[in-house]
């Protein structure tokens, strides 16, 4: 076992308030990205 | 009045029938055609099969909901598709067979106007010898009930690690054409915290196998991803999280014959080795349901329909990886033959793979076969629900599209369970299939829309995920608020 993730980092990754936080920019972003549409790629990519 | 038929109640046709019923007249008729008897939210199998969560909190009976929402439902398999009738039959119609109750056996001839092919995958254990959930110490997570006899032989193990025995676990893919990586990537680290929660770690191997040619590939070319402030490769993601969790991995590997504890491969380089296990937990490859197909003269169009999937509005001409596009993938799900067979979800045939194709020194071809996961699963079934209605409304054209280039996906991996304890990576992509003619300096991705995230927030939207889709699949009030 290598530690790759340094105790701070644990520490920001596993404090509830922080992710409080953070699951709230991670659900919008989310949704953002997710539920902001799709749609075709032909059309605007083909002449 | 218009009649479609939906085979399948997984995401994707669930997803479909729901959006119809909502949106049609009762005058129109939505019929549901599927051999499971309740629905599951298969992202959750994971837990299941960690002895965190019991079957029954990830699924439900499909009969009531449908016979409160006015939609019809026949447990029963499609065995055969007849889009233009038969002798008798003058409207297209599938065969179907009834398996259970008094019915089963019983063949049926379902006729409709418009049909959605949302099958999904076959789990093709047989295409790895040995490989059959729960015979040589081999499990599977794919179904609910694969994940139960799972966790009942991982809790045997760790009974046995308690009184003082060492053990191995493999995880990952049991074939060299296996997807859904990211299933056994969230089990793997589930299981490793599971291992620590029980207090037996340190007498635990852990190994990923999987056909990925680096690590971090799930099928999807790799990614890069902004993660933090920082630039990373999902590789590199990916080795960080294995290595801080003594994770060990082998990777190029397709399995190819499994025996009690011993999982046979061959790597890229062409060697043929094994490796030894107490508790494997291996997807299997997919594959097509092996339907067949047949004209009203009942002569043979299997080739009409399918390519192993289903045959949509994708580009299959066979050319190699440096002249794939985004633009090879299907926009509308629709049978180009007949008009009126759509397959969104996993059940269309896709142009080609993702990741680059790699084949061994010996000619054998080990790379990931495109992925096609929960998110893109419903947004195409939901996109081919509206293109139906707006066809049954009179409109023309099909105005609803949505291409595998042109669509972000969410991957919320859990890494841990547990309200304080717990972990997940979160993961956006976009779009899913990489487009490197619009992003040639990002891999084929938007990086703004392609992040990556470590921490318990990652569980807890993993939770929240599970309630808020397990609440719109039951069609409770507004369930259409929740985006697909």
């Amino acid at each position: 076992m290598t530690q790759r993730i340094s105790k701070s980092k644990r520490f920001f990754m596993m404090n509830p308030v922080i992710q409080f936080f953070k699951f709230i920019w991670l659900s919008l972003r989310i949704l953002v990205i997710v539920a902001g549409g799709h749609g075709g790629t032909r059309k605007t990519t083909t002449p | 009045m218009s009649k479609i038929v939906v085979l399948g109640a997984g995401i994707a046709g669930h997803v479909a029938a729901a959006h119809l019923r909502r949106k049609l007249s009762k005058e129109q008729e939505v019929v549901v055609v599927s051999p499971n008897s309740n629905y599951q939210w298969i992202p959750s199998n994971i837990w299941v099969g960690i002895g965190r969560m019991k079957s029954k909190e990830i699924l439900f009976p499909l009969e009531p909901l449908y016979n409160k929402k006015g939609i019809g439902y026949k447990q029963a398999k499609v065995t055969t598709f007849y889009p233009e009738g038969d002798k008798e039959t003058h409207k297209p119609f599938v065969s179907i067979e009834y398996v259970v109750g008094e019915q089963k056996g019983q063949k049926e001839k379902v006729t409709y106007d418009y049909l959605i092919n949302a099958t999904g995958p076959k789990l093709a254990f047989d295409m790895t010898e040995g490989l059959n959930p729960g015979t040589n110490k081999a499990y599977s997570v794919c179904t609910y009930s694969h994940a139960e006899h799972a966790w009942h032989a991982l809790d045997d193990l760790i009974q046995q690690m308690k009184k003082g025995k060492k053990a191995k676990i493999l995880i990952g893919t049991g074939h060299a054409k296996s997807t859904c990586q990211g299933a056994a990537f969230e089990y793997i680290l589930n299981v490793e915290q599971e291992l620590r929660r029980h207090k037996v770690r340190d007498k635990a191997e852990i190994v990923w196998i999987a056909n990925e040619p680096k690590l971090g590939d799930f099928g999807m070319d790799g990614m890069l991803m902004s993660y933090g402030s920082n630039i990373m490769k999902s590789s590199e993601m990916v080795e960080m999280v294995f290595e801080d969790r003594g994770i060990k991995w082998i990777i190029g590997a397709g399995v190819n014959k499994i025996e009690d504890g011993i999982a046979y491969y061959e790597n890229l380089e062409g060697e043929y080795l094994s490796e030894t296990y107490d508790f494997a937990m291996l997807i299997p490859a997919f594959s097509g349901h092996g339907f067949r197909a047949f004209d009203k003269e009942e002569k043979d169009i299997t080739d009409k329909l399918f390519k192993g999937f289903m045959i949509v509005d994708a580009d299959y001409t066979p050319k190699p990886y440096e002249e794939w596009s985004v633009q090879d993938w299907p926009e509308t799900y629709q049978n180009p033959s007949y008009k009126n067979i759509f397959a969104p979800g996993i059940a269309f045939a896709p142009p080609h793979a993702i990741s680059k194709p790699r084949v061994s020194k010996n000619g054998t071809s080990i790379s990931p076969s495109p992925p096609r996961t929960g998110m893109p699963s419903g947004i195409t079934a939901k996109l081919v629900a509206d293109n139906i209605i707006d066809i049954i409304n009179g409109k023309k054209e099909l105005h609803h599209k949505g291409s595998m280039g042109n669509m972000g996906a969410a991957c919320i991996a859990s890494a841990g369970y547990g309200m304080t304890k717990g972990s997940g990576i979160s993961i956006t992509t976009f779009p899913i299939v990489p487009d490197y003619k619009k992003y040639p300096d990002t891999q084929g991705r938007q990086l703004s829309k392609t992040f990556g995230e470590i921490g318990l927030a990652g569980h807890w939207l993993k939770m929240a995920l599970h309630y808020a889709f397990l609440y719109k699949a039951k069609m409770k009030p507004f369930w259409w608020l929740i985006p697909e």
